[in-house]
């Protein structure tokens, strides 16, 4: 595997690449001129053989002429053996213009290899005019007639045996001119490439990200330029992420000053909600611990009532008969009448703490979905009110102006009585000074099929930023009061779990008017 | 007006008349310039009126008709064939020239100058070589007549001559041979048989091996290797039948003419092939 990886590694090499390259072409050059060599000698060899071939052909077929006409086979003969001596000569034959060979000699060594077969015709010499022709002064016409034919083989083994001579010789040369010069670029690519490796060395550091390497090419050729312009560009990268890193640190910082900002928010929140659920339990838990000792004063009340009502005459008739007398410090006809109205104080207040405690319970507790067919929408507002009679402040005036003709609607009593005291409580909470008025209205919109109640306040209203975000959960500007920022976000649900619309209207410094509308009939999912 | 058109075409009718009138009808064989050269030649002596006719510029022509109805005194034959033509017919008498196969007559009318010197004057030749055997080669039915003569005049000279006689061209090399070692000298005489274009160099061949002169009769032999030619002067062998023409015209009979050998011996010398042969002609060129 090391073995693979380095050979690999090699492979990419620029230098081992160029020097590839090099090696290769000096190659396929060498190989392509001693290609061209041996066959231009080839060529040569053959073209000579045939030369010397046709030279023979020609000189046997002009010493031929004068016996061939003659057709003296001895005279043929003698010449073809006279030819025939020529190493290279295999074969020779002398035939006449009709093609019969008058002589006809085949040299021993023919063993059948390869031969070049050369056939030169033998002509009357030209421009020899007849006796008649001279006399008369007639030009000569060179005018040849073939009078046979020279025949002859040449023995090519020689030429062969030259010829693999010269390629053994050729390639021997062109290899050990290809090892000169590959060694020899070597030598020069390793002289040329080195201030490459130095410059990828020192780009090779850089980018694997020491910043702070840079490439020491002392130079002032494309090189050295190149090395000058990726330190520069190092410099520059090294300044950029010192950069980075100190804005990374910042952010990094105010992130955590954030996270930690919302953390405290968040369990604020969740503090506040489990008070709230506490709250609640606490509510329950008072109701059931009022209510016992309050119904005992109720029913106190109402015995003393009772028991005074039985009392009176007994006393009227002692009044009547005895006179004046003083019960507790006062007159007796003073406290005859204030004993039956206090008698009925006690009784009518006991119901009231009745009432409030079981508001409270029941707002602490609820009494879960339950939806009613027949809620009475001022009904619910009376409730409301009655539970946050405490709360009422001295300098708000509340004014309430509710409907006669509201019809009743499908709902949960409970959830719109919550949805009520929040507008409520929101708006007895804009004035910055606690003074000012609430209005409180239930009205019943015929054409639209709906009711709608609207709490309207003169405080300092809400700006455009804030109400963007009044529905969202856990938004408030009211935390550190107490405010939970569940109030409208839930006031919204629940309002659209009726079927009806929460809507918000606020003109900052003159006051906000919250409208609840819900659908007559059927308008609950 | 009238008397004027009557002479113009009287004239015109009688235009004719005058060529029809002449002395000698040249029948030439062909048209070529040795032909034409000796033709000049005896234009140049005879003052009679000539008609030519060059046979080779018709298919067939009825030269004896001719001579029948036009009656010319006498007809010049220039070449082998017009000889053949103008031996056919009786009526005029025959002078040829530039025949190289004219064959001796019989008939008294016929008569002429040859193409071939007197053999005395290659013997004298070879006399002034110092060569004393010469060789020969001949077809005897071409060149036999000469050959008998210059085997005559070859005695009285105190010359060997060394004859091979040839029946076909193909035999010239092999006679050559059968020379060799056995003369001084190669006489080259102009039978076709013996000197063929296939053969010609065969002589020079020999006399370059052999290492004896070669004597021609044509000077374009000089340069295939001969050493002497003794070359005929066509214009003065024209003068020559000329003047023989001119006395036919003047009243001679032909029948007291003889056969004439060319008078004008152009002689050329290569003196390169001498020099090698290491051979002087004595006397001089």
């Amino acid at each position: 595997m090391t073995a693979k990886l380095r050979a690999s590694r090699i492979v990419k090499n620029f230098r081992f690449r160029i020097y590839l390259i090099f090696t290769l072409t000096i190659a396929l050059l060498t190989a392509a001129f001693a290609l061209f060599y041996v066959i231009t000698e080839g060529n040569g060899f053959q073209s000579t053989l045939e030369r010397e071939g046709r030279l023979l052909a020609t000189i046997l077929a002009q010493n031929a002429r004068l016996p061939l006409f003659a057709e003296n086979r001895e005279a043929l003969a003698l010449l073809a053996s006279g030819t025939a001596r020529y190493p290279s000569v295999l074969y020779v034959s002398i035939s006449n213009a009709e093609g019969r060979a008058l002589t006809e000699l085949k040299n021993p060594r023919d063993k059948g290899g390869g031969a070049l077969d050369m056939e030169v015709e033998v002509t009357s010499p030209g421009l020899v005019a007849s006796p008649e022709a001279v006399l008369l002064g007639q030009a000569p016409v060179d005018e040849k007639r073939v009078i046979g034919r020279v025949h002859l083989r040449l023995d090519t083994s020689g030429a062969r045996e030259r010829l693999k001579k010269l390629v053994a010789a050729t390639i021997a040369i062109g290899t050990l001119f290809w090892i000169m010069v590959s060694l020899l670029s070597y030598q020069i690519l390793k002289r040329v490439t080195s201030s490459f490796n130095l410059l990828m060395r020192g780009i090779e550091e850089i980018g694997s990200g020491n910043l702070s390497a840079r490439v020491n090419l002392d130079s002032d050729d494309e090189l050295g330029r190149g090395a000058n312009a990726i330190n520069a560009m190092a410099a520059s990268l090294e300044l950029r992420e010192l950069e980075n890193l100190s804005l990374q640190e910042e952010l990094l910082l105010s992130m955590r000053l954030e996270v930690q900002e919302e953390k405290r928010r968040v369990m604020a929140r969740l503090i506040h909600t489990n008070k709230m659920t506490s709250l609640g339990l606490l509510l329950s838990s008072m109701a059931h611990e009022i209510n016992n000792p309050n119904a005992s004063i109720r029913f106190s009340g109402h015995i003393i009532a009772k028991m005074w009502a039985d009392v009176v005459p007994l006393l009227d008739g002692v009044w009547r008969e005895e006179g004046e007398f003083y019960l507790g410090g006062i007159p007796f006809q003073k406290a005859r009448g204030a004993l039956a109205e206090n008698a009925a104080k006690i009784v009518e207040n006991s119901e009231r703490i009745a009432r409030v405690v079981q508001g409270l319970r029941d707002y602490g507790v609820g009494d879960g979905a339950r939806l009613r067919p027949d809620l009475e929408l001022n009904g619910a507002v009376a409730a409301a009110l009655s539970v946050l009679a405490c709360q009422m402040q001295q300098d708000v005036w509340l004014k309430t102006a509710l409907g006669t003709d509201i019809p009743v609607v499908t709902g949960n009593q409970h959830q719109i009585e919550q949805v009520l005291i929040n507008l409520i409580l929101n708006a007895m909470q804009s004035f910055p000074d606690g003074r000012g008025e609430v209005v409180l209205t239930t009205r019943h919109d015929r054409e639209a099929a709906e009711v709608v109640v609207e709490v309207e306040d003169d405080g300092v209203g809400i700006c455009a930023e804030t109400m963007e975000r009044l529905f969202e959960p856990f938004f408030s500007t009211k935390l550190d009061r107490g405010g939970s920022g569940l109030g409208l976000y839930i006031s919204q649900y629940i309002v659209a779990e009726h079927g009806g619309r929460l809507q918000l209207t606020s003109t900052p410094g003159r006051g906000t008017l919250a409208r609840v509308i819900l659908p007559v009939g059927s308008g609950a999912p | 007006m009238q008397f004027l058109r009557t002479l113009l075409v009287t004239l015109l009718l009688l235009a004719p008349l005058p060529a029809l009138a002449y002395d000698i009808l040249v029948l030439q064989s062909l048209r070529e310039s040795g032909y034409d050269e000796a033709v000049k030649g005896a234009r140049h002596e005879c003052s009679g009126t000539m008609r030519t006719i060059v046979l080779s510029d018709y298919a067939e022509t009825d030269v004896t008709r001719i001579i029948r109805e036009e009656h010319p005194r006498l007809v010049i034959a220039v070449g082998d064939r017009a000889l053949e033509v103008a031996e056919k017919q009786r009526y005029a008498p025959v002078l040829y020239m530039m025949a190289l196969h004219a064959k001796p007559r019989q008939r008294g009318t016929v008569t002429g100058v040859g193409m071939l010197f007197e053999p005395a004057r290659y013997l004298a030749v070879f006399d002034s070589l110092g060569c004393r055997r010469v060789g020969v080669i001949c077809d005897p039915t071409k060149s036999g007549a000469y050959l008998r003569r210059a085997q005559v005049a070859a005695r009285r000279s105190g010359i060997d001559l060394v004859v091979r006689e040839v029946r076909s061209p193909k035999d010239t090399p092999a006679m050559l041979d059968s020379l060799r070692g056995k003369v001084d000298a190669l006489w080259m005489l102009p039978d076709a048989t013996a000197v063929s274009p296939e053969t010609t160099e065969a002589y020079f061949l020999f006399s370059q091996g052999e290492r004896v002169p070669l004597v021609s009769f044509a000077e374009v032999y000089l340069k295939m290797g001969g050493a002497v030619t003794l070359g005929i002067d066509r214009f003065d062998i024209g003068k020559q039948l000329g003047i023989m023409a001119q006395g036919v015209l003047s009243g001679t009979p032909v029948e007291e003419m003889t056969l004439q050998s060319p008078r004008r011996v152009l002689m050329k010398v290569n003196d390169g092939v001498l020099r090698r042969l290491k051979i002087s002609i004595a006397g001089g060129g």
